[in-house]
């Protein structure tokens, strides 16, 4: 194939383990212990010194030990311990002060910590939900011991059916509740106001009212009660709320909050909601009829990853521009911004242990790594500028720094026919005897066709005999006539020397059960011992099977095996309605003997 | 809201409180949804086993109420088959929150997914209530409906879904509608405008040329099968469809490359052999499609297009003994067919058994109204038996299906059948005059064609007008009349 080469040639440019990698290897620590998601991955200058520190938002192995550690180059500077798991983890100036290095903020569970210079600064917790007027009356009312717990079950029991707000937990709770405990429970917790609280889900940052590079940004928050939240970098009050109608899972921001801004959330619903500055609630949705796996802007272009192993290109107004199929399942997605060369890429963590890089819908690149990657983050690390830190499944953190003489060439990715194209087909091969033996047909086929014709002649008049044979003596085990439809099949059970012989007796009939039937066994006396040889058939239900069981003894101890026939009779009848050979098995019992 | 951060915070600030007059402290409540995003992120990611994990511990702290986590278990079920167990988990969460939507359209899912449609409609009909304005309720409603038989009340249903938004499953799911009521031009109609909505999909272009083939607008075809190909290089439906039409054109190296990619794809798969058996017969290479057929064969025993192509290689190879099994069992299968009974025939003469021979034709003369082919051939045994007068009602029967062929369609005609049409008609002296001037006529127009598509006398893809379901197999199951081969060797006893 003349187009074989060239794409040879072209998948080697793309593999990273080769020679010509765009990439450096500088880190590779499989037992760093780091379980995290890219959104829980930062990149700060945080001590105003130049040299950028990684934070990570620890789980922990299982996400049973939360902590936040913060990396210089490949070591561990800081760790301390979280009491509940990081949603995300960002960095963002929020002053103008000097000198202007960033502060950290870190989502967990209802509240932002925010930290200076690695300090404990600030916690921001969400404000508690609005409760039902009803429910918190209704508590009210228990408080002053004015209401009894059924009915309190009763009425809350309403609410829940119909009203707009759910109920709070300790509400929830108490519905669950056996008679007997109510009243404890009601003495316990009466006192207390009920409340609702929400938690974060994910985080991100909106520049202020500057585009620069230093500006100062607002936090974004989305919470599990499908709310959007926009804090002031200064003073934490919420400078904006909006509504979703699911709850969001990632988010991404573009433009300035006293601006114009465009916010674009993926919800657990399947669907990306596209707000604008001064929407209250979505503008556009795009509707991916899958799981969003990530969600990236890539200039103007949102990429969004999908569950469904693709990735796909949408305009900010929701139209769909272009679609990519992965080989494996998208695990995570992180922008990949190199200032100097002003490229922007979207890299895919995937499960087959690549991270590949698109720019739209043409792969830039792929890096193949010992284990799949979960969390990806590109920039400046350390004094490196295009610093590329992964971590993988297993716990491991991989640091990459992409060569400065690299550049990433649009079409260097797959083109041309896919590699099967050149591999030969499999066409089974002909043997010397297969030709020798065309050969002899093409002499002698004439001859050949009539043998084959006489014999199969003889071979169906046989057959036929035989069958013709079998219905007259009935020795079928299914019995023919219309008026007794019968079957049969037997089991023969043990090693002998004593075996079970199991027949199952079936009547086939539409409604008409069967009566006044003989089992019989004919047997050699001097091989088998039956204690039974001759019984009846008790009443027989159409289309139930009728287990019959007996026992054989096997007399011989010279290894030898027999037949023996089963009939089924009708009494007062000398012809056998139907009959069983049974090929019984040599005793093993007395072998071994 | 705000205030001071505590250096370390207690897990349970309650704990701090001041003492109250009770017996014992109430304690905090967690947080229900607490760690329903790490659920979610673990979820989408397949994660299953982390995810399950979490779920437990957080089902296991707020004693069963927290929804979503159910939810997910319920999904997680669901993809692992465990359908019913996934059904009552989604049972559990319409308990939990009645007023959502979500939840009932789950349930419903699942109860599909049981085979119960009927339920599934009933529920999915409640969610319709709670939320109109989901496309998804609509579509799974109209699927619903295809799987009960109620056609009109599924198009009803799939056209409301595409109203409220359009998605390319619910554009698939019309054109199957109309495919199994058996209107092709509506479903292609469909189809197009699925094409001109998402033109990328492949899956909507592949069915759209396969549609175009059916029909026999093959320029058309080929260029939707070419485009799937661009966006998917290694779509094998489309290949096989594509490999078939090009088969048709005689670019059998072409036809074979292609067919390699389908090969490591799908190696086991019966029409792709079956189409590569082909090529090779088409080149020649006589011991490899014997090769590749006999595969086939054995992929699908029961497939009566390759027993038919089978039996027509062994005719070519002389091999009329084995030929006879092949078409016999092909007979067995599809036994409205007059062509295999023509090539049963053809075998029959060649292994000197005459009167079942004749017993063949009859049965394929009465079977077939349109090939010409089948009254030549019953022709010529005839008048090398003797039987000149049989023979001439089937020469006569012959130029009455030419003439018919001829004023409906422009049918080319294989110049070794004209030229033993020809000897015939002289040897047997009668109507010489009209056929004469049908063959000066005839040949003419024959030679330019024949020159540039070899032997292309009498090809047509079989049973093309099948359902959409069987459509891969019938663009592929691609096979040659052996107009050639055959007539050369009754020539011989004709001279």
């Amino acid at each position: 194939m003349a187009a074989a080469p060239p794409s040879d040639f072209n998948g080697g440019k793309v593999e990273s383990s080769e020679a010509g990698s765009k990439w450096l290897d500088a880190h590779y620590d499989p037992l760093a212990s780091i379980h995290t998601f890219s959104a829980c991955l930062a990149l700060a200058d945080l001590h105003g010194d130049g040299e950028y520190k990684l934070v990570v938002g620890d789980l922990g192995p299982g996400g049973q030990q939360p902590r936040l550690k913060v990396l210089k180059g490949p070591r561990v500077l800081t760790e301390s311990p979280l009491s509940e798991l990081p949603a995300a983890a960002v960095t963002f100036l929020k002053d103008h002060h000097e000198p202007r290095t960033p502060a950290l903020a870190l989502a967990s569970g209802p509240c932002v910590y925010v930290y200076k210079n690695l300090r404990p600064y600030f916690k921001f917790s969400l404000p508690p939900l609005p409760v039902n007027p009803l429910e918190e009356d209704l508590w009210d009312q228990a408080k002053e011991d004015r209401i009894d717990p059924l009915t309190l079950k009763e009425m809350l029991e309403g609410i829940r059916e119909k009203a707009e707000v759910p109920l709070s937990v300790q509400s929830l709770r108490f519905l669950q509740l056996e008679l007997s405990e109510m009243e404890a429970f009601v003495n316990q917790h009466k006192s207390k106001a009920i409340k609702r609280q929400t938690v974060i889900t994910t985080m991100t940052t909106l520049k202020k009212n500057l585009a620069d590079e230093d500006a100062v940004s607002c936090l974004v928050l989305g919470t599990e009660n499908r709310e959007l939240l926009v804090l002031d970098p200064e003073a934490f009050t919420t400078l904006a709320t909006m509504k979703l109608p699911s709850v969001p899972a990632f988010l991404e921001v573009s433009g300035q909050f006293d601006v114009e801004f465009r916010l674009a959330a993926a919800c657990r619903n399947g669907n990306v909601y596209i707000l604008r500055r001064d929407s209250k609630c979505p503008k556009y949705c795009i509707e991916l009829s899958a799981q969003p796996v990530g969600l990236v802007r890539v200039h103007k272009v949102l990429v969004v990853g999908s569950n469904q192993d693709s990735l796909h290109g949408f305009t900010h107004k929701g139209k769909r521009l272009w679609t990519v199929q992965m080989p494996a399942a998208i695990l995570t997605m992180n922008l990949l911004e190199q200032h100097s060369r002003g490229l922007q890429a979207v890299m895919a963590g995937l499960a087959n242990g690549e991270v590949r890089i698109y720019q739209d819908k043409t792969l830039l690149n792929v890096i193949r790594t010992p284990d799949a990657v979960t969390s990806l983050c590109f920039g400046r690390f350390g004094r490196e500028d295009n610093t590329l830190i992964m971590t993988t499944r297993g716990g491991g953190l991989i640091i990459k720094i992409l060569k400065r003489t690299a550049v990433f060439v649009e079409g260097g990715g797959e083109l041309g026919p896919p590699p099967a194209q050149a591999t030969k087909l499999s066409v089974p091969r002909k043997t010397r005897l297969y030709v020798d033996q065309t050969l002899r047909e093409r002499e002698a086929g004439t001859a050949m066709h009539r043998t084959f014709q006489t014999d199969l002649y003889l071979l169906r008049l046989r057959a036929a005999r035989a069958y013709v044979q079998a219905l007259e003596s009935s020795l079928s085990p299914v019995s023919a006539t219309a008026r007794e439809p019968l079957k049969l099949h037997a089991v023969v059970q043990g090693l002998g020397p004593t075996f079970k012989l199991t027949l199952h007796l079936q009547n086939t009939s539409a409604a008409r059960p069967l009566l006044g039937l003989l089992v019989c066994f004919l047997h050699n006396e001097a091989l088998y011992a039956l204690p039974r040889a001759f019984f009846k058939v008790p009443l027989l239900v159409p289309g139930l099977s009728y287990p019959l069981e007996t026992f054989v003894e096997s007399l011989s101890d010279k290894g030898i095996s027999d037949v023996i026939k089963v009939l089924v009779l009708r009494e007062g009848q000398s012809a056998p309605l139907l009959s069983a050979h049974i090929n019984m098995p040599v005793s093993e019992g007395l072998a071994a003997a | 809201m705000a205030e001071e951060r505590h250096p370390t915070r207690t897990q349970f600030p309650a704990s701090a409180e001041t003492q109250k007059p009770h017996l014992k402290k109430a304690p905090e409540f967690p947080i229900l949804e607490k760690q329903n995003w790490l659920i979610h992120l673990h979820y989408i990611r397949k994660d299953y086993e982390a995810c399950k994990a979490i779920i437990k511990q957080q089902l296991q702290e707020t004693q069963g109420l927290c929804e979503y986590a159910i939810y997910v278990q319920a999904l997680i079920f669901r993809l692992e088959g465990n359908i019913q167990e996934s059904l009552e988990l989604f049972q559990t969460c319409a308990v939990l929150s009645p007023q959502c939507a979500d939840n009932l359209k789950q349930v419903a899912r699942s109860l599909f997914l049981l085979g119960k449609h009927k339920a599934a409609t009933e529920v999915y009909n409640e969610a319709a209530k709670l939320n109109q304005k989901d496309w998804e309720i609509y579509h799974n409603l109209g699927v619903c409906y295809i799987y009960l038989k109620q056609f009109n009340k599924a198009q009803d249903q799939l056209h409301h879904a595409l109203q409220l938004n359009r998605h390319d499953l619910t554009y698939i799911m019309l054109g199957k509608i109309h495919l199994l009521v058996g209107d092709l031009d509506k479903a292609m109609e469909i189809y197009k405008k699925a094409v001109e909505f998402s033109p990328e999909n492949t899956e909507l272009l592949t069915t759209l040329g396969l549609l175009y083939l059916q029909v026999g607008i093959y320029q058309k075809a080929f260029e939707h099968l070419g485009n799937a190909l661009t966006y998917d290089p290694i779509n094998y439906k489309a290949i096989l469809a594509a490999g078939s039409m090009m088969q048709t054109h005689g670019d059998f190296d072409v036809a074979l490359t292609k067919y390699r990619v389908v090969a490591s794809a799908v190696p086991e798969s019966p029409p792709l052999w079956n189409n590569i058996g082909m090529c090779f017969f088409g080149k020649k290479k006589y011991v490899a499609a014997i090769s590749c057929l006999k595969r086939a064969n054995y992929l699908a025993p029961f497939d009566w297009k390759i027993l038919y192509n089978l039996g027509l290689v062994h005719l070519t190879m002389q091999q009329y003994a084995s030929a006879f099994h092949f078409l016999s069992a092909a007979i067995n299968f599809q036994p409205k067919m007059g062509e295999l009974y023509m090539l049963l025939a053809v075998a029959l003469t060649n292994l000197e058994d005459t009167e079942n021979a004749k017993r063949a034709y009859d049965k394929a003369v009465c079977l077939d109204k349109y090939n010409p082919l089948i009254n030549l051939n019953y022709a010529v045994l005839l008048y090398n038996q003797g039987e000149k007068r049989d023979a001439l009602t089937q020469y006569q029967e012959m130029e009455k299906k030419v003439n018919l062929l001829k004023d409906s369609s422009s049918l080319e005609y294989d110049s070794e059948m004209v030229e033993m049409a020809q000897k015939l008609g002289a040897a047997l002296q009668v109507g010489e005059a009209l056929v004469w001037t049908k063959s000066v006529k005839d040949p003419k127009s024959k030679q330019r064609t024949t020159s540039t598509s070899k032997a292309s006398g009498f090809q047509q893809p079989l049973g093309s007008n099948q359902a959409l379901g069987q459509a891969m197999s019938s663009a592929a199951a691609y096979s040659k009349l052996p107009s050639v081969g055959k007539e050369r060797s009754q020539m011989k006893n004709l001279s």
